[in-house]
């Protein structure tokens, strides 16, 4: 693992412990660092990483607290506070 | 790639535990807590003063850090025998053991070799097109 990869999981950490410290905009730069840094090394972010930060604002989400979590048949709907929603399938 | 002594100035500094032991402004030593935020120029350091905390914007250039690196990365440090107390090698990095409890390594970083995009420093290659 290179040094970027580590860096993205301290990101995600950090990101997770400021959204819970109540520091959402300081979670946000982790989140847009973390991005950036995978954009540059052409690395693929984790996916759980994908799927707990919103897209739209690069906040990290929190089922419950900033995000709503609803299932439809076939995929997951999860809305951020902003409003963006993404879905994901999920298989049977 | 550890966090180790060696990789420290391209690894991950939000959320190290840092102090400034030497700056150009004599009103920025002593400042002590986690980086919180880093930016092209500057750290961003919470320090925790009297149960109050304060973000502090502490510039990289001509100031002196002394990072706190802790667990399996300084046991391997201390096994390796990197350790030098005695000036800086020629990686820039000097690492000091202050001997304050085990599996920590206190590395001292001039805040010069910090000055990047935080970003842009993980990277090995050379000067990039893309600017």
């Amino acid at each position: 693992m290179n040094v970027a990869a580590e860096r993205i999981e301290r990101l995600h950490v950090l990101a997770r412990e400021a959204t819970v410290a109540g520091e959402a905009e300081r979670a946000r730069e982790y989140v847009r660092l973390a991005r950036r840094l995978a954009e540059r090394q052409r690395l693929s972010l984790p996916r759980d990483f994908r799927r707990f930060t919103c897209d739209d604002c690069d906040a990290f989400l929190r089922p419950g607290r900033n995000a709503r979590v609803r299932t439809r048949s076939g995929h997951v709907v999860v809305t951020c506070d902003c409003g963006s929603q993404a879905r994901y399938p999920y298989g049977e | 790639m550890a966090l180790t002594p060696e990789t420290l100035p391209r690894h991950e500094l939000n959320g190290l535990l840092v102090e400034v032991v030497d700056a150009a402004n004599p009103d920025l030593v002593g400042i002590a807590g986690r980086v919180v935020l880093e930016s092209r120029n500057t750290l961003h350091v919470e320090d925790v003063r009297d149960g109050e905390a304060r973000v502090r914007q502490v510039p990289k250039e001509s100031a002196v850090f002394e990072f706190q690196v802790t667990d399996e990365a300084a046991d391997r440090e201390k096994r390796s025998g990197t350790t030098s107390k005695l000036g800086r090698d020629t990686a820039g990095v000097r690492a000091g053991q202050s001997g304050s409890g085990d599996g920590v390594a206190y590395v001292t970083v001039d805040g010069d070799r910090l000055l990047s995009r935080p970003a842009l420093r993980s990277e090995t290659a050379g000067d990039s097109k893309w600017r």
